[in-house]
């Protein structure tokens, strides 16, 4: 994005009404055209906010840092420099770069990297907190020639990969990942010494959209995507499955087949994170579960749920998979070799992210990875990832067992010796809490997304509850699988937020929540911040039993109504004391 | 000649969004309120990048008016995208 542009973008006028969207840009030099460039991507993220972008003092990070009042819907980026760790890391000082000076440059640095680590963690506990490590080069003041590394050098990029070290496992730091931006904006171009030293703005302009866009990324946090599905030939192995038989596909360097590996040891890895994958095939069933169960190969058969193989249109495999995943085609990705196939499926399922696999193309299946990387990447992997695929798998093996046996949903419920454990109140305060807020579409009361900011708010107030429940039968957890959100109001509650997974529906959780919230806050009435959205049908067919027509805006629902109507429950109910 | 001037129409539209491209054509530090120091200074950084050419900082005291720019920019070399060769000869 070149300065005009950005400039340009700016000038755009923001539809109303629009959120409001604090950004504080915390830096030590002028932030001049960082400053641009950063609210104009961020435009582009959020088209629909106000972004209002604040700044501190000229040459004092950590006086900047200590200065920043955390509010809701603010988001701190902090962007560090050599100069910040110590002036004569600059050109703009001359404080001395006698050899003599360098040992105390690199103790002050160091001193330094620790206070910023320490103020930087001190302000991530109630905002989220974006950082930039150092991206420009060291200035040439080091006795060894510029090809050869002096070990004070060794030691000043020892002590920021300490910082960026003990940053990155901080809860609510976002630390910019310096090779994707190696990638976007060479070392070699990034510094302008003119400009640093006239205007005390170190960036080339390029290199200034590339960090400001990276930060905004940062600060959007996209959610990932949810599942893959993936093609088996040509795309999992090498060779038509079909034609040269189980033992005729390859996926290592002898069969010239090394990408197909690395492809597989990829989704493997995704899957460890609760990546939900999938296969759909265009092929003999039976062969199929030959060729996964085959010893060598990198992830094993389990690994995919469903597993459609068959000689029906792509789109279809593609359709019920989705049905048994219950969830949007939005949230996955579909990778098949054939650009035919990724056309069909596009076509049917256009909101699905659809890539063609560069099956011989060695630099391109290595952009298929990163690509990956992006689509699916999140910040922490959780216990409930691990039992997503699992959970899946159970239910729906459970939901076939018993239309085979001619049961009903009564007979499920009775029989599977469920139990919900609650938390209420502080120690729901978690991550995954505010995750499955922030992810859930379809059981979810209006459809509203938390900033971490505005979670940390909301929890401060002293009349704010937060119920999570935790589902487990005799097949195994579910996890934390819903959230309520709100504030108690003598015998009236407000609640502002409910979700609940896909994976839980058909269970009468929700009517337990309910039934809890009742008794344990002693309520006669909760009303509920409700609004329909594109996606939340089950919340508003769940609301129309229970009330009998349909949800509106902040309806009310009354204790003697939910006892009235709630069918029978068959939990087993267990509850965590709050600390 | 002419498309250079709108180039520079447009650089001057992006840091003074309310000025028409008449006014822009008669602007000057002072006749225009919001020509301060960092409007000065975006200025230069847009005008170099949309121009690909570097502005002597020992310049910047007279370009303070669309025509002097225009002038300026008359006496410059245009090569492109890029801030690597300094044309102000």
């Amino acid at each position: 994005m070149n300065l005009i542009d950005a400039l340009e973008i700016l000038k755009q006028p923001i539809p109303e009404p629009a959120s409001d969207r604090g950004i504080y840009l915390v830096c030590g030099f002028t932030p001049l055209h960082l400053k641009t460039f950063l609210a104009a991507h961020m435009r582009l993220c959020f088209p629909g906010d106000r972004v209002e972008i604040r700044t501190g003092l000229y040459g004092d990070l950590a006086g900047n840092l200590e200065r920043v009042e955390p509010s809701d819907s603010l988001v701190v980026c902090v962007v560090v420099e050599w100069a910040d760790l110590d002036p004569r890391l600059g050109i703009r000082g001359l404080g001395g770069w006698r050899s003599t000076d360098i040992p105390d440059i690199v103790e002050s640095a160091r001193r330094q990297s620790v206070r910023l680590t320490h103020l930087i963690k001190h302000l991530a506990e109630s905002v989220p907190v974006c950082v930039s490590p150092p991206t420009l080069p060291l200035p040439p003041l080091f006795t060894t020639r510029g090809a050869q590394a002096h070990n004070a050098e060794c030691q000043l990029r020892e002590v920021v990969a300490s910082l960026a070290t003990s940053l990155s496992a901080a809860r609510r730091v976002r630390l910019l990942n310096l090779q994707r931006l190696d990638e976007l904006s060479p070392p070699g171009q990034r510094l302008d010494a003119k400009a640093d030293i006239t205007s005390g703005f170190p960036y080339r302009l390029e290199h200034a959209s590339r960090l400001a866009e990276l930060l905004a990324g940062l600060v959007q946090d996209s959610p990932p995507k949810k599942g893959l599905i993936t093609d088996l030939d040509d795309t999992l192995w090498a060779g038509i499955l079909g034609e040269v038989g189980v033992e005729g596909i390859a996926w290592d360097m002898a069969g010239h087949a090394h990408i197909h590996g690395l492809y597989q040891q990829f989704l493997a890895s995704l899957a460890s994170a609760g990546v939900l994958l999938a296969a759909a095939s265009k092929n003999d069933p039976a062969l199929v579960e030959q060729a996964l169960s085959r010893s060598d190969i990198l992830l094993s058969k389990d690994t995919f749920f469903p597993l459609e193989a068959n000689w029906g249109a792509k789109s279809e495999s593609v359709r019920r998979i989705l049905e048994t995943w219950n969830i949007a085609p939005g949230d996955v990705v579909f990778v098949d070799d054939s650009p035919m196939e990724v056309a069909e499926v596009r076509a049917v399922f256009p909101q699905v992210e659809c890539i063609v696999f560069p099956k011989g193309d060695y630099q391109a299946i290595w952009d298929l990875l990163k690509r990956l990387r992006d689509c699916f990447g999140k910040g922490i992997v959780s216990s409930e990832d691990e039992l997503r695929q699992r959970s899946i798998r159970t239910a729906s093996t459970l939901k076939s067992s018993f239309q085979e046996r001619g049961l009903g949903a009564e007979d499920f419920l009775r029989n599977v010796e469920a139990t919900v454990t609650f938390c209420l109140g502080a120690e729901a305060r978690d991550n995954r809490a505010f995750e499955l807020i922030n992810k859930t579409n379809q059981f979810n009361l209006n459809g509203r997304r938390f900033s971490e900011s505005e979670w940390l708010s909301f929890l401060q107030d002293p009349a704010a509850f937060v119920l999570t429940a935790f589902y487990e039968d005799k097949y195994g957890p579910l996890g934390k699988i819903a959230v309520i959100v709100g504030k108690i109001g003598g015998r009236k509650l407000y609640v502002k937020s409910w979700v609940m997974s896909c994976r839980a529906f058909s269970r009468r959780i929700e009517h337990q929540c309910l039934k809890y919230l009742f008794e344990k806050l002693d309520a006669e009435e909760i009303v509920f911040d409700y609004e329909a959205t594109p996606r939340n049908g089950p919340l508003r067919d769940f609301f129309a039993e229970l009330l009998g027509g349909p949800p509106t805006p902040a309806l009310s629902v009354r204790k003697a109504d939910v006892s009235a109507k709630a069918p029978a429950l068959f939990h087993r109910i267990v509850e965590v004391t709050n600390a | 000649m002419p498309e250079r001037e709108d180039r520079l129409v447009r650089c001057f539209a992006s840091v003074f969004p309310a000025l028409t491209p008449e006014e822009i054509r008669t602007a000057s530090a002072e006749s225009i309120e919001a020509w301060d120091s960092l409007a000065a200074v975006t200025l230069v950084a847009v005008v170099e990048q949309e121009f690909g050419v570097e502005i002597d900082p020992l310049d910047l005291p007279e370009l303070s008016s669309f025509g002097a720019f225009r002038t300026y920019l008359g006496l410059c070399r245009e090569v492109g995208p890029g801030r690597d060769v300094n044309t102000n000869q």
